[in-house]
C-alpha cells in the first residue's frame, strides 16, 4: 500500500488528509484519488493532465512523468500552487 | 558530456518545433546558458532530430574547442545572453507569423492567450546574416524589453529562464498568427471582447 | 517630476537641526530608489572606519518612485544602514502603511545622523519637521508606543523601536504600523543607539504619474494578472506563507532543531493548514495589495498580525518545538518588544544545542515551548541568560567556543529552507550581499514549486545563472519599492513598464533587471571596503559537510565550492569575488573606485 497525502486547500476540497491506495503508478494514483473524491478532480487534473502548478513528489522527489511507478510504502504528497517567504 | 537529462528537454522540444511547422528540417535553434557556459545545436544538425552528439557546450565568453562544431548562430545567443537576462534561447520560422511579418510593423494579437502573455510582438529589420555582429547586436537590443520579437520574414527570437519558457512564447507567437489569418479567412466584424485593448500596442 | 519627489531630507540628531535638498537625478536614475538608492547613499556617509552602533552610522529611510502611486503593492520602504549584527551593507524592507505616508512627505530619503542627547522622536507632518522629547516613551513597547503617537490607519503612522532596539540588541527591529518589521540585521539597535523612539509621519503630497493613460492601462493588466494567478489569487490569502511548512517538510530541506536535521515530525502540528484551521480569524493587506497575505491569528493570550512562515519556522522546527498556539505567542511578543524573529528564534535554537552539548550553562532544551517567550522577553532586555543571546547566535556560539553551531552566513541567522535540499539556496545564501537571507533571490520558485519551471534542486552545473538572475531582478524590486509575492504573478516587465510609465524615464526590461545587477555589485563593493572577502561566502561547516541521514536529503551536502566559483565567473568577478574593472565600467560604478 501506497500513501497520498494532500496539502493546502485540496484537504478540504476532498474532505480528508491522506488515503492508501494500491496503484502502481503516478497516473493510476491519481485516476484512484479523483475517483474516490471527485470534488478535487478539477483542481488537480486537466482532462488527463496534470494541471500546471501542481507540484507531485513521490517520497520527497518531485514527478512530473505521470507513468513514474508508485512503490509500498511510498508517499504521495500533492500540493495545489503555493508560494511563501 | 552534456547531462542527459538537457539532451532530452532539447529533444523534445526540437521535436514539436519541427512537428508544430515552426522550422524546417535543419532551420531555428535552441540554447541555454549554464553560468558563463552555453549549450546549443551542432552546426547542420536537424532540431526535430537531435542526438546526444548534436549538442555542443561551449564558453560564453570567447570560442574554445566547442566553438568549431557549435551553430553559426553562436554570435547572436552569445551576444543575447551576454546583454541581456535571458538564460534560454528558442530561435524558430513560425511560418504564419513570418507571414504576416512581411506587410506590418508589429503583431498585436487578437487571441486571449497571445494578449495575456504577450501584448504585442515587434517586429526589426535585418537583413545580414545569422553570424553578424549587425543582427547580434539588433536582436539582443531587441530583447532587452520583449520575451519574443519577430526578424521580418526571417522568423523569432524567444528568451526565458528555461527552454520551456522560451519555447512556450514562440509557440504563442505562432497560434496568435494562425488565429489571426482564420479571422481574415472568416471576414466577420470583429467584437472586442478584452478591456483596454487598443493600449496593447504601447506596451 | 514625476515620480520622484525629488528631495532629501537630512537630520541630524546631535544638532537637532535638518536641512532639505534636491535628489541627485543621475543617481535617482541609475539608483531608482528603496534599496539601489539607499545603498549609494551609505557608500557616500559611511566608511569602515565606522561602529555600526556609533553616532556617525546612518539611517537612511527611503521609497521610490512607485511608492504611494496606488500600482499594486506601492506601500513599502527600505531601511539602509551598516548592521550592527553582520557589519555589512543592510537594507531592510518593511510593508504596511508607513512608505506609502513617508512618501506623501514629499521626500525620496531620510537621512538621520548623529545621536540625540535625551530620546527623542520626531514628527514630519504636513512639511514640518518636529524634534519631540520621547523621555516619557523611552521603555515603552512597540503597541503602546504606536497607539500613543496616533497611528491612524492611512492617515498617519508610525515607526518605532521596542526596548529590544534601546537596549541595542543587534537583532533588534524597526517596527512600523504596529506589526510590521523592518527587522533583519538588526536596524533596531542603530536607532536605539542614536536615541531615537520613533519616526511619525502624516503628509498630503500626492503622487504624480507621467502617462496616466498607460499607467492605468498597466493597473489593469496586472489585476488580470494577479487574480489569473492561483498563487496570488488563492494560496497567499488563504494560507499565508506557513502553507510552505508541509512543502518544505516533505522535500526535507526544513531545516529543524539547529539544522541537526531536515525534516521535522512535528510540522504538521505548526503547519500552515492547521493555522488556517485553528487560530486564523481572517487575513489583511498592506496598502493598495490585492493579495492579503497578512494572517490575523488568535489564540486564547493573543490575537494580531501573523505568524509568517519564516517565525513560524525559527521558533517551532529550528526549535523542535510543535506548539502552534506558543508560537503564535511568541511571534506577538516579538512584534510588541520589536525584534526580528528569524534570528531570535535560530539564536534560541542554537542556545538549546549548546545547552543540550554541555558548552552554555543553561536550561534551555529542544521542544521547549514554555522556555519562548520567558527567553524573548529576557533577550530584548538583556536579562539572564538574555543577555547571551541578544546579539545573536555567532556572538553566543563564538563565545561559547563552538562558532561552528551559529547557523548563519556572514552572522546573518539564516531562515527555513536547508541548503542541503536546494542547492541554489545554499549558494544564495553564501553570496547575499547582507547575509544568510533568502530574501535577496528565493530559489524555491525554481527548486520547489515549478515557477516558471522546476529546476532539479540537487543540480551544481549551471545552477549560479539562476541565483544571479534571482538576485538582480529582486534588487530591482527592492529599488522601486514594491512587494516581491506581486513577482509571482507579474513578469519583471509589466514593472519596467510601469516605471516609465510614472516617471517619463523609459527603461527596457534589461535595465531594470540591469540596475539590480548595479545595486547589487556596489553592495558587493561596499562589503569589499568592509573587509569582507571570498572567505566570508561561506556556509557553516555542518551544511558543507554533514549529509542527512535520513530523508529525501539524505547523503547530501551543500555543493557550495564549485557553484561558488561557476557564480564569480557568471558575474563578472575574479576569482576572488571582486568586481572586474570592466564589469564596473559597463555597470557604471568605476567612479567609484
Amino acid at each position: 500500500m501506497a500513501l497520498i497525502k494532500l496539502f493546502a486547500n485540496l484537504r478540504k476540497l476532498a474532505g480528508t488528509k491522506e488515503l492508501s491506495v494500491t496503484e502502481e503508478t503516478v497516473g493510476a494514483t491519481l485516476s484512484a484519488l479523483v475517483e474516490q473524491y471527485p470534488s478535487i478532480k478539477d483542481v488537480i487534473l486537466d482532462g488527463s493532465e496534470l494541471r500546471p502548478h501542481i507540484v507531485i513528489t513521490v517520497n520527497g522527489h518531485n514527478v512530473t512523468d505521470l507513468n513514474a511507478s508508485v512503490n509500498e510504502q511510498d508517499v504521495v504528497a500533492i500540493f495545489p500552487p503555493i508560494a511563501g517567504g | 558530456m552534456i547531462d542527459k537529462r538537457i539532451y532530452e528537454m532539447f529533444r523534445e522540444i526540437g521535436e514539436d518545433l519541427y512537428t508544430a511547422q515552426m522550422i524546417s528540417s535543419h532551420g531555428g535553434n535552441l540554447s541555454i546558458r549554464l553560468g558563463d557556459r552555453v549549450i546549443i545545436k551542432r552546426r547542420g544538425a536537424q532540431l526535430g532530430r537531435l542526438k546526444p552528439h548534436d549538442l555542443i557546450e561551449t564558453r560564453l565568453d570567447k570560442n574554445d574547442s566547442g566553438v568549431a562544431l557549435a551553430s553559426t548562430e553562436l554570435l547572436v545567443h552569445r551576444t543575447i545572453y551576454l546583454n541581456t537576462p535571458a538564460l534560454a534561447i528558442c530561435h524558430c520560422h513560425p511560418r504564419t507569423a513570418v507571414a504576416f511579418s512581411l506587410s506590418r510593423d508589429e503583431i498585436v494579437p487578437i487571441d486571449n492567450e497571445a494578449s495575456y502573455l504577450l501584448k504585442k510582438i515587434p517586429i526589426i529589420t535585418e537583413e545580414f546574416a545569422s553570424g553578424t555582429p549587425q543582427m547580434a547586436n539588433k536582436v539582443a537590443e531587441a530583447l532587452m524589453n520583449y520575451k519574443v520579437i519577430m526578424l521580418r520574414g526571417h522568423g523569432t527570437f524567444a528568451t526565458g529562464q528555461t527552454l520551456d519558457e522560451a519555447f512556450f512564447w514562440s509557440s504563442t507567437v505562432e497560434e496568435a498568427a494562425q488565429i489571426m489569418l482564420y479571422t481574415k479567412q472568416i471576414n466577420e466584424p470583429f467584437i472586442e471582447y478584452r478591456g483596454m485593448s487598443d493600449s496593447y500596442t504601447k506596451f | 517630476m514625476n515620480g520622484w519627489s525629488g528631495k532629501i531630507l537630512d537630520i541630524d540628531l546631535s544638532t537637532k537641526t535638518y536641512k532639505t535638498y534636491p535628489l541627485d537625478m543621475e543617481m535617482a536614475r541609475m539608483f531608482i530608489g528603496g534599496r539601489g538608492l539607499g545603498a549609494r547613499l551609505l557608500w557616500d556617509l559611511v566608511g569602515p572606519e565606522v561602529d555600526p552602533l556609533s553616532p556617525e552610522n546612518v539611517l537612511i529611510f527611503t521609497n521610490g518612485p512607485l511608492t504611494g502611486t496606488g500600482y499594486q503593492t506601492s506601500n513599502r520602504f527600505s531601511v539602509t544602514t551598516k548592521s550592527p549584527l553582520t557589519g555589512t551593507v543592510l537594507d531592510a524592507n518593511s510593508g504596511g502603511f508607513w512608505g506609502m505616508q513617508f512618501k506623501k512627505t514629499g521626500y525620496d530619503a531620510l537621512i538621520v545622523r548623529g545621536k540625540s542627547e535625551q530620546p527623542v522622536w520626531i514628527e514630519i507632518k504636513n512639511g514640518e519637521i518636529t524634534f519631540h522629547d520621547a523621555s516619557d516613551l523611552w521603555g515603552m513597547r512597540v503597541f503602546a508606543v504606536t497607539e500613543k503617537l496616533g497611528q491612524n490607519n492611512n492617515k498617519r503612522n508610525v515607526l518605532c523601536i521596542g526596548p529590544a532596539g534601546e537596549n541595542l540588541s543587534r537583532i533588534a527591529a524597526i517596527m512600523n504600523d504596529r506589526e510590521r518589521a523592518a527587522a533583519r540585521g538588526g536596524p533596531g539597535a542603530v536607532m536605539g543607539s542614536k536615541n531615537l523612539k520613533a519616526i511619525v509621519v502624516e503628509g498630503k503630497e500626492r503622487a504624480t504619474i507621467n502617462d496616466p493613460e498607460k499607467f492605468k492601462f498597466l493597473l489593469y493588466e496586472t489585476k488580470k494578472l494577479l487574480a489569473a494567478s492561483p498563487l496570488t489569487s488563492q494560496a497567499l490569502p488563504e494560507f499565508g506563507t506557513v502553507v510552505l511548512m508541509n512543502i518544505m517538510n516533505n522535500i526535507g530541506a526544513l531545516a529543524t532543531r539547529n539544522h541537526q536535521q531536515t525534516q521535522f515530525e512535528g510540522a504538521e502540528a505548526i503547519s500552515g493548514e492547521e493555522l488556517t484551521e485553528k487560530y486564523l480569524v481572517k487575513n489583511a493587506s498592506c496598502w493598495a495589495c490585492p493579495i492579503g497575505c497578512t494572517r490575523i491569528s488568535k489564540t486564547e493570550k493573543v490575537e494580531g498580525e501573523g505568524p509568517e512562515f519564516e517565525s513560524t519556522w525559527a521558533f517551532g522546527a529550528q526549535c523542535g518545538i510543535d506548539d502552534l498556539p506558543a508560537i503564535i505567542e511568541v511571534n506577538a511578543l516579538c512584534n510588541d518588544l520589536g525584534l526580528d524573529t528569524i534570528s531570535a528564534g535560530s539564536t534560541i535554537a542554537c542556545a538549546m544545542e549548546l545547552s543540550e552539548k554541555g558548552y552554555l550553562d543553561s536550561d534551555l532544551r529542544f521542544g521547549r515551548a514554555d522556555q519562548l517567550a520567558p527567553t524573548v522577553e529576557a533577550m530584548a532586555y538583556r536579562k539572564d541568560i538574555g543577555a547571551e543571546l541578544a546579539d545573536g547566535s555567532l556572538r553566543l556560539a563564538t563565545k561559547y567556543g563552538h562558532a561552528e553551531l551559529s547557523m548563519s552566513a556572514k552572522g546573518m541567522e539564516m531562515p527555513a529552507y536547508d541548503p542541503r535540499g536546494l542547492q541554489g539556496q545554499g549558494l544564495l545564501y553564501a553570496t547575499s550581499n547582507r547575509g544568510g537571507c533568502h530574501m535577496r533571490g528565493n530559489m524555491i520558485g525554481l527548486e520547489v514549486l515549478g515557477l516558471p519551471k522546476l529546476v532539479d534542486r540537487f543540480q551544481v552545473q549551471g545552477k549560479s545563472a539562476f541565483v544571479i538572475l534571482n538576485q538582480n531582478s529582486n534588487a530591482a524590486i527592492d529599488s522601486l519599492v514594491i512587494c516581491k509575492f506581486t513577482n509571482m504573478g507579474v513578469a519583471d516587465e509589466y514593472f519596467a513598464r510601469v516605471l516609465g510609465a510614472v516617471t517619463g524615464v523609459q527603461y527596457a526590461t534589461g535595465e531594470l533587471i540591469k540596475t539590480g545587477e548595479r545595486v547589487w555589485n556596489l553592495e558587493r563593493l561596499y562589503n569589499n571596503r568592509e573587509g569582507f572577502t571570498t572567505e566570508h561566502d561561506t556556509l557553516p561547516p555542518r551544511l558543507l559537510n554533514e549529509a542527512p541521514t535520513d530523508g529525501p536529503s539524505k547523503g547530501w551536502v551543500s555543493q557550495l565550492e564549485p557553484m561558488l566559483k561557476e557564480y564569480y565567473r557568471t558575474r563578472g568577478w575574479d576569482q576572488n569575488g571582486v568586481p572586474t574593472p570592466k564589469k564596473l565600467a559597463d555597470l557604471g560604478l568605476a567612479n567609484l573606485m
